[in-house]
Protein backbone atom coordinates (compact mmCIF):
# COMPACT_ATOMS: atom_id res chain seq x y z
CA UNK A 1 0.00 0.00 0.00
CA UNK A 2 2.47 2.31 1.28
CA UNK A 3 4.92 2.10 -1.92
CA UNK A 4 1.85 2.14 -4.23
CA UNK A 5 0.35 5.21 -2.69
CA UNK A 6 2.18 7.65 -2.88
CA UNK A 7 2.10 7.68 -7.15
CA UNK A 8 -1.55 9.26 -6.21
CA UNK A 9 -0.13 12.93 -6.38
CA UNK A 10 3.40 11.86 -4.88
CA UNK A 11 4.52 11.91 -1.64
CA UNK A 12 5.46 15.04 -0.05
CA UNK A 13 8.49 14.26 1.26
CA UNK A 14 9.56 13.54 -2.41
CA UNK A 15 8.57 16.98 -3.43
CA UNK A 16 10.70 19.52 -4.39
CA UNK A 17 11.46 22.58 -2.94
CA UNK A 18 9.24 24.53 -4.93
CA UNK A 19 5.93 22.64 -5.49
CA UNK A 20 6.15 22.17 -1.42
CA UNK A 21 5.88 26.02 -1.51
CA UNK A 22 3.13 25.88 -3.87
CA UNK A 23 1.37 23.15 -2.09
CA UNK A 24 2.00 24.87 1.57
CA UNK A 25 0.59 28.06 -0.14
CA UNK A 26 -2.84 26.77 -1.78
CA UNK A 27 -3.38 24.73 1.57
CA UNK A 28 -3.22 27.40 3.83
CA UNK A 29 -5.68 29.41 1.12
CA UNK A 30 -8.15 27.19 0.94
CA UNK A 31 -8.04 26.73 5.17
CA UNK A 32 -8.09 30.45 5.11
CA UNK A 33 -11.23 30.30 2.57
CA UNK A 34 -12.94 27.64 4.73
CA UNK A 35 -12.43 29.14 7.98
CA UNK A 36 -11.54 32.48 8.27
CA UNK A 37 -15.22 34.17 7.56
CA UNK A 38 -16.62 31.66 10.46
CA UNK A 39 -13.46 32.92 12.49
CA UNK A 40 -14.25 36.55 12.15
CA UNK A 41 -18.01 35.79 12.83
CA UNK A 42 -16.40 34.85 16.33
CA UNK A 43 -14.42 37.79 16.51
CA UNK A 44 -16.99 39.89 15.66
CA UNK A 45 -19.53 38.33 18.52
CA UNK A 46 -16.67 39.31 21.18
CA UNK A 47 -16.34 42.60 19.85
CA UNK A 48 -18.18 46.08 20.69
CA UNK A 49 -19.75 47.20 17.79
CA UNK A 50 -18.26 50.79 18.08
CA UNK A 51 -14.88 48.62 17.73
CA UNK A 52 -15.90 47.34 14.29
CA UNK A 53 -17.04 50.11 12.84
CA UNK A 54 -13.47 52.50 14.03
CA UNK A 55 -11.30 53.04 10.80
CA UNK A 56 -8.24 51.87 10.46
CA UNK A 57 -9.45 48.63 10.59
CA UNK A 58 -7.88 45.96 12.83
CA UNK A 59 -8.12 42.21 12.73
CA UNK A 60 -7.38 42.00 16.10
CA UNK A 61 -10.29 43.47 18.26
CA UNK A 62 -8.83 46.06 21.11
CA UNK A 63 -11.63 45.31 23.65
CA UNK A 64 -12.50 41.65 23.70
CA UNK A 65 -15.97 41.30 25.09
CA UNK A 66 -18.64 38.79 26.21
CA UNK A 67 -21.32 41.40 26.94
CA UNK A 68 -22.63 40.12 23.46
CA UNK A 69 -23.81 36.84 24.46
CA UNK A 70 -25.20 38.22 27.94
CA UNK A 71 -27.77 39.81 25.73
CA UNK A 72 -28.51 37.41 24.09
CA UNK A 73 -28.76 34.42 27.16
CA UNK A 74 -30.79 37.40 29.23
CA UNK A 75 -28.20 38.24 31.55
CA UNK A 76 -27.96 42.15 31.43
CA UNK A 77 -30.88 44.56 29.88
CA UNK A 78 -30.12 46.22 27.12
CA UNK A 79 -32.20 48.21 24.47
CA UNK A 80 -33.61 45.49 22.08
CA UNK A 81 -34.46 42.54 24.91
CA UNK A 82 -37.59 42.18 23.16
CA UNK A 83 -35.62 40.55 20.17
CA UNK A 84 -32.47 39.14 21.82
CA UNK A 85 -34.79 37.27 24.60
CA UNK A 86 -36.41 35.00 22.08
CA UNK A 87 -32.76 33.42 21.21
CA UNK A 88 -32.97 30.87 24.02
CA UNK A 89 -36.68 29.92 23.54
CA UNK A 90 -36.42 29.27 20.07
CA UNK A 91 -32.91 27.11 20.06
CA UNK A 92 -35.30 24.76 22.36
CA UNK A 93 -37.61 24.62 20.18
CA UNK A 94 -35.01 23.77 17.18
CA UNK A 95 -33.82 21.39 19.97
CA UNK A 96 -37.22 19.81 20.26
CA UNK A 97 -37.84 19.60 16.61
CA UNK A 98 -35.07 18.72 14.74
CA UNK A 99 -34.92 15.60 17.50
CA UNK A 100 -38.27 14.55 16.79
CA UNK A 101 -37.82 14.51 13.07
CA UNK A 102 -34.40 12.74 13.19
CA UNK A 103 -35.87 10.35 15.73
CA UNK A 104 -38.91 9.94 13.13
CA UNK A 105 -36.53 9.82 10.21
CA UNK A 106 -34.00 7.13 11.90
CA UNK A 107 -36.57 4.34 13.16
CA UNK A 108 -39.04 4.62 10.02
CA UNK A 109 -36.59 5.81 7.01
CA UNK A 110 -34.00 3.71 8.45
CA UNK A 111 -36.70 0.45 8.01
CA UNK A 112 -37.49 1.30 4.53
CA UNK A 113 -33.96 1.98 3.58
CA UNK A 114 -33.44 -1.79 4.69
CA UNK A 115 -36.63 -3.17 2.42
CA UNK A 116 -35.40 -1.25 -0.27
CA UNK A 117 -31.67 -2.20 -0.17
CA UNK A 118 -32.94 -6.05 0.16
CA UNK A 119 -36.28 -6.88 -1.19
CA UNK A 120 -37.73 -7.12 -4.47
CA UNK A 121 -41.30 -5.61 -4.51
CA UNK A 122 -43.80 -4.69 -6.48
CA UNK A 123 -43.33 -0.79 -7.90
CA UNK A 124 -40.02 -0.99 -6.42
CA UNK A 125 -38.16 1.16 -9.16
CA UNK A 126 -40.82 3.67 -9.44
CA UNK A 127 -40.94 4.32 -5.99
CA UNK A 128 -36.77 4.58 -6.20
CA UNK A 129 -38.03 6.99 -8.64
CA UNK A 130 -40.18 9.11 -7.12
CA UNK A 131 -37.98 9.00 -3.76
CA UNK A 132 -34.97 10.87 -6.26
CA UNK A 133 -37.68 13.19 -6.95
CA UNK A 134 -39.30 14.58 -3.68
CA UNK A 135 -35.64 14.40 -2.89
CA UNK A 136 -35.14 17.55 -5.76
CA UNK A 137 -38.11 18.84 -5.20
CA UNK A 138 -38.65 22.38 -4.17
CA UNK A 139 -40.01 22.31 -0.64
CA UNK A 140 -41.30 25.62 -0.99
CA UNK A 141 -43.49 24.25 -3.76
CA UNK A 142 -45.42 22.36 -0.50
CA UNK A 143 -45.85 24.96 2.03
CA UNK A 144 -48.93 27.09 0.15
CA UNK A 145 -50.72 22.89 1.03
CA UNK A 146 -49.18 22.82 4.21
CA UNK A 147 -50.11 26.44 4.82
CA UNK A 148 -53.81 25.44 4.94
CA UNK A 149 -54.28 22.24 5.67
CA UNK A 150 -52.45 23.61 8.86
CA UNK A 151 -54.83 25.68 9.36
CA UNK A 152 -57.70 24.02 9.30
CA UNK A 153 -56.24 21.60 11.77
CA UNK A 154 -54.82 24.25 14.19
CA UNK A 155 -51.57 22.95 13.49
CA UNK A 156 -49.98 26.50 12.33
CA UNK A 157 -47.98 28.44 15.02
CA UNK A 158 -47.30 24.14 16.75
CA UNK A 159 -43.90 22.26 16.70
CA UNK A 160 -45.99 19.51 15.42
CA UNK A 161 -46.57 21.50 12.69
CA UNK A 162 -42.81 21.74 11.70
CA UNK A 163 -42.32 18.08 12.69
CA UNK A 164 -44.53 16.89 9.44
CA UNK A 165 -43.57 19.43 7.51
CA UNK A 166 -39.95 18.58 7.79
CA UNK A 167 -40.37 14.79 7.32
CA UNK A 168 -41.20 16.08 3.81
CA UNK A 169 -37.76 16.52 2.48
CA UNK A 170 -36.13 14.68 5.30
CA UNK A 171 -37.43 11.26 4.98
CA UNK A 172 -36.75 10.79 1.26
CA UNK A 173 -32.70 11.74 1.92
CA UNK A 174 -32.86 9.20 4.82
CA UNK A 175 -34.48 6.46 2.91
CA UNK A 176 -31.93 7.18 0.50
CA UNK A 177 -29.46 7.51 2.40
CA UNK A 178 -29.69 3.80 4.38
CA UNK A 179 -30.36 2.21 1.10
CA UNK A 180 -27.28 3.04 -0.03
CA UNK A 181 -25.46 1.80 3.37
CA UNK A 182 -27.38 -1.28 3.63
CA UNK A 183 -26.01 -1.60 0.57
CA UNK A 184 -22.54 -1.94 1.50
CA UNK A 185 -23.24 -4.71 3.86
CA UNK A 186 -22.68 -8.34 2.83
CA UNK A 187 -26.04 -9.89 1.97
CA UNK A 188 -24.16 -13.04 3.60
CA UNK A 189 -25.06 -11.74 7.08
CA UNK A 190 -28.74 -11.32 6.80
CA UNK A 191 -28.80 -15.21 5.49
CA UNK A 192 -26.72 -16.72 7.70
CA UNK A 193 -29.07 -15.28 10.53
CA UNK A 194 -32.23 -16.69 8.34
CA UNK A 195 -30.95 -20.19 8.78
CA UNK A 196 -30.23 -19.49 12.06
CA UNK A 197 -34.43 -19.18 12.67
CA UNK A 198 -34.36 -15.50 12.79
CA UNK A 199 -37.28 -14.21 11.10
CA UNK A 200 -36.40 -11.35 8.57
CA UNK A 201 -37.70 -9.00 11.47
CA UNK A 202 -35.34 -10.20 13.69
CA UNK A 203 -32.05 -10.59 11.19
CA UNK A 204 -33.06 -7.03 10.91
CA UNK A 205 -33.32 -6.05 14.24
CA UNK A 206 -30.61 -7.96 16.12
CA UNK A 207 -28.14 -8.59 13.48
CA UNK A 208 -27.85 -5.73 10.93
CA UNK A 209 -28.63 -2.58 12.47
CA UNK A 210 -26.39 -3.47 15.59
CA UNK A 211 -23.56 -3.59 13.04
CA UNK A 212 -25.12 -0.11 10.74
CA UNK A 213 -23.80 2.11 13.70
CA UNK A 214 -21.80 4.74 11.03
CA UNK A 215 -24.67 4.47 8.70
CA UNK A 216 -27.13 5.46 11.16
CA UNK A 217 -25.04 7.88 12.89
CA UNK A 218 -24.38 9.83 8.88
CA UNK A 219 -28.44 9.43 8.82
CA UNK A 220 -29.57 10.40 12.36
CA UNK A 221 -26.30 13.61 12.16
CA UNK A 222 -27.44 14.92 8.40
CA UNK A 223 -31.53 15.37 9.58
CA UNK A 224 -30.50 16.95 12.91
CA UNK A 225 -28.45 19.20 10.16
CA UNK A 226 -31.11 19.69 7.70
CA UNK A 227 -33.72 20.49 10.66
CA UNK A 228 -31.51 22.53 12.45
CA UNK A 229 -30.29 25.14 9.69
CA UNK A 230 -34.05 24.92 7.73
CA UNK A 231 -35.06 28.89 7.73
CA UNK A 232 -37.87 29.44 4.99
CA UNK A 233 -40.96 26.26 6.47
CA UNK A 234 -40.75 27.44 9.43
CA UNK A 235 -40.26 31.42 8.87
CA UNK A 236 -43.52 30.91 6.73
CA UNK A 237 -45.62 28.49 8.85
CA UNK A 238 -45.00 29.59 12.52
CA UNK A 239 -45.04 33.31 12.59
CA UNK A 240 -46.37 33.62 16.07
CA UNK A 241 -43.75 34.86 18.76
CA UNK A 242 -42.47 31.82 20.49
CA UNK A 243 -43.17 29.89 18.19
CA UNK A 244 -41.15 29.30 16.02
CA UNK A 245 -36.95 28.06 15.61
CA UNK A 246 -33.67 29.72 15.33
CA UNK A 247 -33.09 30.86 11.88
CA UNK A 248 -35.98 32.99 11.53
CA UNK A 249 -35.26 34.71 14.87
CA UNK A 250 -31.84 35.13 13.63
CA UNK A 251 -33.15 36.59 10.36
CA UNK A 252 -35.74 38.47 12.35
CA UNK A 253 -32.93 40.75 14.22
CA UNK A 254 -30.89 40.73 11.26
CA UNK A 255 -33.83 43.02 9.21
CA UNK A 256 -34.13 45.19 12.36
CA UNK A 257 -31.97 48.55 12.66
CA UNK A 258 -31.61 48.86 16.50
CA UNK A 259 -29.80 46.31 17.00
CA UNK A 260 -26.25 45.93 16.14
CA UNK A 261 -24.20 43.41 14.22
CA UNK A 262 -22.07 41.91 17.21
CA UNK A 263 -24.93 41.00 18.64
CA UNK A 264 -26.41 39.41 15.20
CA UNK A 265 -23.25 37.96 15.48
CA UNK A 266 -23.62 36.41 19.01
CA UNK A 267 -26.84 34.48 17.98
CA UNK A 268 -25.37 33.51 15.04
CA UNK A 269 -22.49 31.90 16.31
CA UNK A 270 -24.10 30.53 18.89
CA UNK A 271 -26.52 29.07 16.65
CA UNK A 272 -24.24 27.58 14.03
CA UNK A 273 -22.39 25.79 17.21
CA UNK A 274 -24.22 22.76 17.23
CA UNK A 275 -24.50 21.65 14.15
CA UNK A 276 -20.76 22.79 13.13
CA UNK A 277 -19.63 20.49 15.93
CA UNK A 278 -22.02 17.64 15.02
CA UNK A 279 -20.46 17.49 12.02
CA UNK A 280 -17.17 18.08 12.85
CA UNK A 281 -17.51 14.86 15.21
CA UNK A 282 -19.29 12.48 12.94
CA UNK A 283 -17.30 14.14 10.07
CA UNK A 284 -15.93 10.49 9.29
CA UNK A 285 -19.46 9.17 9.17
CA UNK A 286 -20.72 11.63 7.25
CA UNK A 287 -18.47 11.44 4.40
CA UNK A 288 -18.83 8.02 4.04
CA UNK A 289 -22.71 8.03 4.24
CA UNK A 290 -23.47 11.03 1.99
CA UNK A 291 -20.82 9.99 -0.86
CA UNK A 292 -22.49 6.71 -0.94
CA UNK A 293 -25.94 8.13 -1.61
CA UNK A 294 -24.91 11.16 -2.77
CA UNK A 295 -27.58 13.67 -2.23
CA UNK A 296 -28.38 16.95 -2.60
CA UNK A 297 -26.53 19.22 -0.10
CA UNK B 1 -42.97 -8.84 4.15
CA UNK B 2 -41.20 -6.10 1.94
CA UNK B 3 -44.41 -4.26 2.82
CA UNK B 4 -44.29 -3.72 6.01
CA UNK B 5 -40.59 -3.16 5.84
CA UNK B 6 -41.37 0.09 3.42
CA UNK B 7 -44.94 0.85 4.27
CA UNK B 8 -44.32 3.38 7.19
CA UNK B 9 -41.78 5.17 4.90
CA UNK B 10 -44.08 5.21 1.66
CA UNK B 11 -47.36 6.33 4.41
CA UNK B 12 -45.45 9.30 5.88
CA UNK B 13 -44.02 10.42 2.21
CA UNK B 14 -47.35 10.16 0.93
CA UNK B 15 -49.20 12.61 3.55
CA UNK B 16 -46.29 14.66 3.97
CA UNK B 17 -45.10 14.74 -0.04
CA UNK B 18 -47.54 13.64 -2.35
CA UNK B 19 -50.61 14.99 -0.78
CA UNK B 20 -49.34 18.43 -0.63
CA UNK B 21 -47.70 18.34 -3.82
CA UNK B 22 -51.01 17.28 -5.22
CA UNK B 23 -53.21 20.27 -3.41
CA UNK B 24 -50.44 22.76 -4.26
CA UNK B 25 -51.41 21.83 -8.26
CA UNK B 26 -54.87 22.09 -7.65
CA UNK B 27 -54.58 25.44 -6.03
CA UNK B 28 -52.54 26.47 -9.33
CA UNK B 29 -55.35 26.28 -10.92
CA UNK B 30 -58.14 28.16 -8.53
CA UNK B 31 -58.65 31.25 -7.37
CA UNK B 32 -57.98 30.39 -3.39
CA UNK B 33 -58.91 33.37 -1.04
CA UNK B 34 -57.56 32.87 2.16
CA UNK B 35 -59.93 35.26 3.85
CA UNK B 36 -63.01 33.24 2.54
CA UNK B 37 -63.89 30.34 4.79
CA UNK B 38 -66.98 29.16 2.52
CA UNK B 39 -67.01 27.51 -0.78
CA UNK B 40 -66.46 24.14 -1.79
CA UNK B 41 -64.68 21.67 -0.02
CA UNK B 42 -63.77 18.43 0.88
CA UNK B 43 -64.47 16.41 4.36
CA UNK B 44 -61.86 14.48 4.78
CA UNK B 45 -62.35 12.58 8.57
CA UNK B 46 -63.25 15.63 10.05
CA UNK B 47 -60.82 18.08 8.35
CA UNK B 48 -62.29 20.29 6.16
CA UNK B 49 -59.70 21.16 3.69
CA UNK B 50 -61.00 24.19 1.09
CA UNK B 51 -60.74 23.62 -2.99
CA UNK B 52 -61.45 27.50 -3.70
CA UNK B 53 -63.18 27.99 -7.34
CA UNK B 54 -61.59 26.45 -10.26
CA UNK B 55 -60.14 28.74 -12.91
CA UNK B 56 -58.59 26.80 -15.46
CA UNK B 57 -55.09 27.96 -16.44
CA UNK B 58 -55.37 31.57 -15.67
CA UNK B 59 -52.94 31.95 -13.05
CA UNK B 60 -50.28 30.53 -15.49
CA UNK B 61 -51.66 32.93 -18.23
CA UNK B 62 -51.37 35.38 -15.68
CA UNK B 63 -48.22 34.53 -14.20
CA UNK B 64 -46.46 34.33 -17.66
CA UNK B 65 -47.80 37.33 -19.04
CA UNK B 66 -45.76 39.33 -16.22
CA UNK B 67 -42.62 40.51 -18.11
CA UNK B 68 -41.20 40.24 -13.99
CA UNK B 69 -41.53 36.52 -14.44
CA UNK B 70 -39.38 36.56 -17.07
CA UNK B 71 -37.02 38.68 -15.87
CA UNK B 72 -36.63 36.92 -12.82
CA UNK B 73 -36.09 33.68 -15.14
CA UNK B 74 -33.80 34.99 -16.63
CA UNK B 75 -31.89 36.30 -13.79
CA UNK B 76 -32.23 32.45 -12.92
CA UNK B 77 -30.35 31.24 -15.31
CA UNK B 78 -27.69 33.50 -15.07
CA UNK B 79 -27.59 32.57 -11.52
CA UNK B 80 -27.83 29.20 -11.90
CA UNK B 81 -24.91 28.76 -14.24
CA UNK B 82 -22.72 31.43 -12.50
CA UNK B 83 -22.95 29.29 -9.10
CA UNK B 84 -22.80 25.89 -10.60
CA UNK B 85 -19.62 26.69 -12.81
CA UNK B 86 -17.98 28.17 -9.68
CA UNK B 87 -19.18 25.61 -7.43
CA UNK B 88 -17.73 23.25 -9.97
CA UNK B 89 -14.76 24.62 -10.18
CA UNK B 90 -13.55 25.63 -6.68
CA UNK B 91 -14.94 22.30 -5.57
CA UNK B 92 -12.70 20.31 -8.01
CA UNK B 93 -9.61 23.22 -7.04
CA UNK B 94 -10.36 21.82 -3.26
CA UNK B 95 -10.56 18.49 -4.34
CA UNK B 96 -7.22 18.31 -5.88
CA UNK B 97 -5.68 20.25 -3.24
CA UNK B 98 -6.97 17.68 -0.75
CA UNK B 99 -6.23 14.90 -2.60
CA UNK B 100 -2.39 15.72 -2.10
CA UNK B 101 -0.25 14.17 0.50
CA UNK B 102 0.71 16.87 3.55
CA UNK B 103 0.59 16.73 6.99
CA UNK B 104 -2.73 18.28 8.56
CA UNK B 105 -4.64 16.51 5.96
CA UNK B 106 -7.00 15.21 7.98
CA UNK B 107 -7.86 18.73 9.58
CA UNK B 108 -8.22 20.20 6.63
CA UNK B 109 -10.87 17.57 5.33
CA UNK B 110 -12.85 18.32 8.68
CA UNK B 111 -12.59 22.02 7.96
CA UNK B 112 -13.66 21.66 4.43
CA UNK B 113 -17.04 20.66 6.33
CA UNK B 114 -17.35 23.71 8.25
CA UNK B 115 -19.15 26.35 5.55
CA UNK B 116 -21.79 23.45 4.58
CA UNK B 117 -22.49 22.65 7.91
CA UNK B 118 -24.03 26.36 8.78
CA UNK B 119 -27.15 27.65 8.35
CA UNK B 120 -27.78 29.87 5.05
CA UNK B 121 -29.10 32.57 7.72
CA UNK B 122 -25.56 32.04 9.21
CA UNK B 123 -24.04 32.74 6.02
CA UNK B 124 -25.75 35.37 4.80
CA UNK B 125 -24.72 36.63 7.81
CA UNK B 126 -21.27 35.85 8.38
CA UNK B 127 -20.71 37.61 5.18
CA UNK B 128 -22.53 40.52 5.74
CA UNK B 129 -19.83 40.83 8.86
CA UNK B 130 -17.18 40.87 5.70
CA UNK B 131 -18.81 42.67 2.93
CA UNK B 132 -21.07 45.53 4.86
CA UNK B 133 -20.18 49.11 4.00
CA UNK B 134 -19.51 50.09 6.88
CA UNK B 135 -18.32 47.54 9.41
CA UNK B 136 -17.34 44.86 6.94
CA UNK B 137 -13.60 43.55 7.21
CA UNK B 138 -13.38 43.43 3.69
CA UNK B 139 -13.57 46.76 2.94
CA UNK B 140 -11.66 47.53 6.05
CA UNK B 141 -8.79 45.11 4.84
CA UNK B 142 -9.28 47.23 1.06
CA UNK B 143 -9.20 50.88 3.03
CA UNK B 144 -6.34 50.41 5.34
CA UNK B 145 -4.38 48.83 2.90
CA UNK B 146 -4.84 51.70 0.27
CA UNK B 147 -6.19 49.29 -2.58
CA UNK B 148 -9.36 51.58 -2.53
CA UNK B 149 -9.95 55.41 -1.85
CA UNK B 150 -13.65 54.48 -0.17
CA UNK B 151 -15.38 51.42 1.05
CA UNK B 152 -16.90 48.99 -1.90
CA UNK B 153 -21.15 48.57 -1.64
CA UNK B 154 -21.09 45.65 -2.47
CA UNK B 155 -25.17 45.36 -2.71
CA UNK B 156 -25.96 48.91 -3.85
CA UNK B 157 -25.70 48.02 -7.36
CA UNK B 158 -28.00 44.77 -8.68
CA UNK B 159 -25.18 43.14 -10.21
CA UNK B 160 -22.83 43.24 -8.22
CA UNK B 161 -25.35 41.90 -5.39
CA UNK B 162 -26.41 39.01 -7.91
CA UNK B 163 -22.67 38.29 -8.00
CA UNK B 164 -22.11 38.41 -4.38
CA UNK B 165 -25.29 35.90 -4.19
CA UNK B 166 -23.80 33.65 -6.12
CA UNK B 167 -20.12 33.56 -4.72
CA UNK B 168 -21.36 33.82 -1.28
CA UNK B 169 -23.67 30.71 -1.79
CA UNK B 170 -20.91 28.67 -3.97
CA UNK B 171 -19.23 29.39 -0.56
CA UNK B 172 -21.61 26.93 1.42
CA UNK B 173 -22.03 24.33 -1.42
CA UNK B 174 -18.76 24.11 -3.05
CA UNK B 175 -17.34 21.60 -0.08
CA UNK B 176 -20.45 19.33 -1.04
CA UNK B 177 -19.16 19.09 -4.61
CA UNK B 178 -15.15 18.50 -3.13
CA UNK B 179 -16.64 15.63 -1.17
CA UNK B 180 -17.95 13.93 -4.24
CA UNK B 181 -15.13 14.91 -6.03
CA UNK B 182 -12.83 13.35 -3.62
CA UNK B 183 -14.55 10.29 -3.15
CA UNK B 184 -14.66 9.93 -6.88
CA UNK B 185 -10.58 10.71 -6.87
CA UNK B 186 -9.88 8.18 -4.08
CA UNK B 187 -11.84 4.95 -6.25
CA UNK B 188 -9.18 5.52 -9.16
CA UNK B 189 -6.74 2.70 -9.30
CA UNK B 190 -3.18 3.82 -8.05
CA UNK B 191 -1.64 1.62 -11.10
CA UNK B 192 -3.11 4.01 -13.17
CA UNK B 193 -1.11 6.76 -12.08
CA UNK B 194 2.10 4.56 -11.74
CA UNK B 195 1.11 3.79 -15.46
CA UNK B 196 1.61 7.08 -16.61
CA UNK B 197 4.27 8.46 -14.21
CA UNK B 198 6.60 5.65 -15.64
CA UNK B 199 5.13 6.79 -19.67
CA UNK B 200 6.44 10.70 -18.42
CA UNK B 201 3.27 12.82 -18.25
CA UNK B 202 3.81 15.13 -15.53
CA UNK B 203 1.25 16.43 -13.01
CA UNK B 204 -0.99 18.49 -15.73
CA UNK B 205 -0.92 15.53 -17.94
CA UNK B 206 -1.50 12.76 -15.27
CA UNK B 207 -4.85 15.55 -14.31
CA UNK B 208 -6.56 15.44 -17.91
CA UNK B 209 -6.10 11.87 -19.05
CA UNK B 210 -6.58 9.70 -16.16
CA UNK B 211 -8.25 11.60 -13.22
CA UNK B 212 -10.70 13.79 -15.13
CA UNK B 213 -12.00 10.71 -17.46
CA UNK B 214 -12.75 8.80 -14.48
CA UNK B 215 -14.23 11.40 -12.74
CA UNK B 216 -16.72 12.00 -15.77
CA UNK B 217 -20.08 10.55 -13.67
CA UNK B 218 -18.98 12.36 -10.68
CA UNK B 219 -19.12 15.70 -12.41
CA UNK B 220 -22.37 15.22 -14.11
CA UNK B 221 -23.93 14.04 -10.73
CA UNK B 222 -22.15 17.58 -9.14
CA UNK B 223 -23.45 19.89 -12.10
CA UNK B 224 -26.67 18.33 -11.78
CA UNK B 225 -27.08 18.86 -8.34
CA UNK B 226 -25.49 22.32 -8.20
CA UNK B 227 -28.45 23.75 -10.98
CA UNK B 228 -30.85 21.83 -8.71
CA UNK B 229 -29.84 23.50 -5.64
CA UNK B 230 -28.93 27.12 -7.92
CA UNK B 231 -32.81 26.82 -8.95
CA UNK B 232 -34.13 26.71 -5.10
CA UNK B 233 -32.22 29.36 -2.86
CA UNK B 234 -34.13 31.06 -0.92
CA UNK B 235 -33.00 31.83 2.37
CA UNK B 236 -29.27 33.75 1.12
CA UNK B 237 -31.86 36.31 -0.74
CA UNK B 238 -34.00 36.64 2.00
CA UNK B 239 -30.84 37.64 4.43
CA UNK B 240 -28.70 39.58 2.17
CA UNK B 241 -30.78 40.97 0.01
CA UNK B 242 -34.54 40.78 -0.24
CA UNK B 243 -34.85 40.39 -4.17
CA UNK B 244 -33.39 43.75 -4.41
CA UNK B 245 -32.28 46.55 -5.14
CA UNK B 246 -35.16 46.74 -6.90
CA UNK B 247 -35.72 43.41 -8.51
CA UNK B 248 -32.07 42.78 -9.16
CA UNK B 249 -31.90 40.15 -7.64
CA UNK B 250 -35.52 38.11 -8.20
CA UNK B 251 -35.41 34.70 -8.91
CA UNK B 252 -37.95 32.85 -10.10
CA UNK B 253 -38.10 30.87 -6.49
CA UNK B 254 -37.81 34.42 -4.90
CA UNK B 255 -40.81 35.79 -6.81
CA UNK B 256 -42.90 32.77 -6.36
CA UNK B 257 -41.59 32.82 -2.47
CA UNK B 258 -42.91 36.66 -2.86
CA UNK B 259 -46.43 36.38 -4.22
CA UNK B 260 -47.51 33.03 -1.99
CA UNK B 261 -46.18 34.44 1.28
CA UNK B 262 -45.90 38.00 1.04
CA UNK B 263 -48.86 38.88 -0.92
CA UNK B 264 -50.55 35.88 0.15
CA UNK B 265 -51.51 35.00 -3.53
CA UNK B 266 -51.56 31.47 -3.68
CA UNK B 267 -52.70 30.73 -7.16
CA UNK B 268 -50.00 32.50 -8.58
CA UNK B 269 -47.66 31.57 -5.96
CA UNK B 270 -48.12 27.72 -6.59
CA UNK B 271 -48.31 28.26 -10.29
CA UNK B 272 -44.90 29.94 -10.18
CA UNK B 273 -43.64 27.86 -8.30
CA UNK B 274 -44.74 24.32 -10.44
CA UNK B 275 -42.76 26.16 -12.96
CA UNK B 276 -39.87 25.29 -10.92
CA UNK B 277 -40.96 22.05 -10.10
CA UNK B 278 -41.44 21.01 -13.60
CA UNK B 279 -37.87 21.97 -14.39
CA UNK B 280 -36.92 19.48 -11.16
CA UNK B 281 -38.76 16.64 -12.78
CA UNK B 282 -36.96 16.89 -15.70
CA UNK B 283 -33.45 17.64 -14.01
CA UNK B 284 -34.10 14.16 -11.72
CA UNK B 285 -34.79 12.42 -14.93
CA UNK B 286 -31.24 13.01 -15.74
CA UNK B 287 -29.76 12.27 -11.91
CA UNK B 288 -32.00 9.16 -12.24
CA UNK B 289 -30.33 7.86 -15.40
CA UNK B 290 -26.75 9.22 -13.99
CA UNK B 291 -27.53 7.16 -10.78
CA UNK B 292 -28.75 4.19 -12.56
CA UNK B 293 -25.39 4.52 -14.66
CA UNK B 294 -23.38 4.11 -11.59
CA UNK B 295 -21.30 6.85 -10.48
CA UNK B 296 -18.96 4.59 -9.14
CA UNK B 297 -15.43 5.66 -11.56
CA UNK B 298 -14.68 2.25 -13.27
CA UNK B 299 -11.16 1.66 -11.40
Amino acid sequence: MTTRARYRGGNYRRRSAGSRVVLYATVTAVALWLVAPFVWLFVTSISYQKNLLARPFTLVPPEVTFDNYRMILGLVRFHAEGQAGKILASMWNSLVVAAVVTALNVVVGTTAGYAYARFRFPLKMLSLFALLFTRMLPTIVLIPAFFLVFRTLGLQNTLTGLVIAYCSFTLPFTVWIMKAYFETIPEDLDKSALVDGCNRFQAYCRVVLPVSGPGLVAGGAFTFMLCWNEFVVAQILNTKPGTTTLPPIIAGMNGQINIDYSVIAASGFLGALPAVLLVLVFQKYMVQGLTAGSVKG
Amino acid sequence: MACLFVGPALLGIGLVVVFPLGYSLWLSFTDVNLLRSTGPAVELWGMRIPLFRWVGGRNYTQVLADPLYWDSLWRTLFFVGAFVVEAALVGFGMALVLNERFPGRALMRSLLLVPWSLSRIVVGLLWIGILDFEFGALNGLLLRAGLVDGAIAFFKDGWSALNVLVSVYMWNQAPFATLLFLAGMQSISEDLYAAAEVDGAGYWRRLWYVTLPALRPIVFLVLVLATVNGFLMLDLIYVLTMGGPAYDTTTVSWHGFKTSFTFFKFGPGTAILYTLTALCLLLTVIYHKLVLAGFEPEG
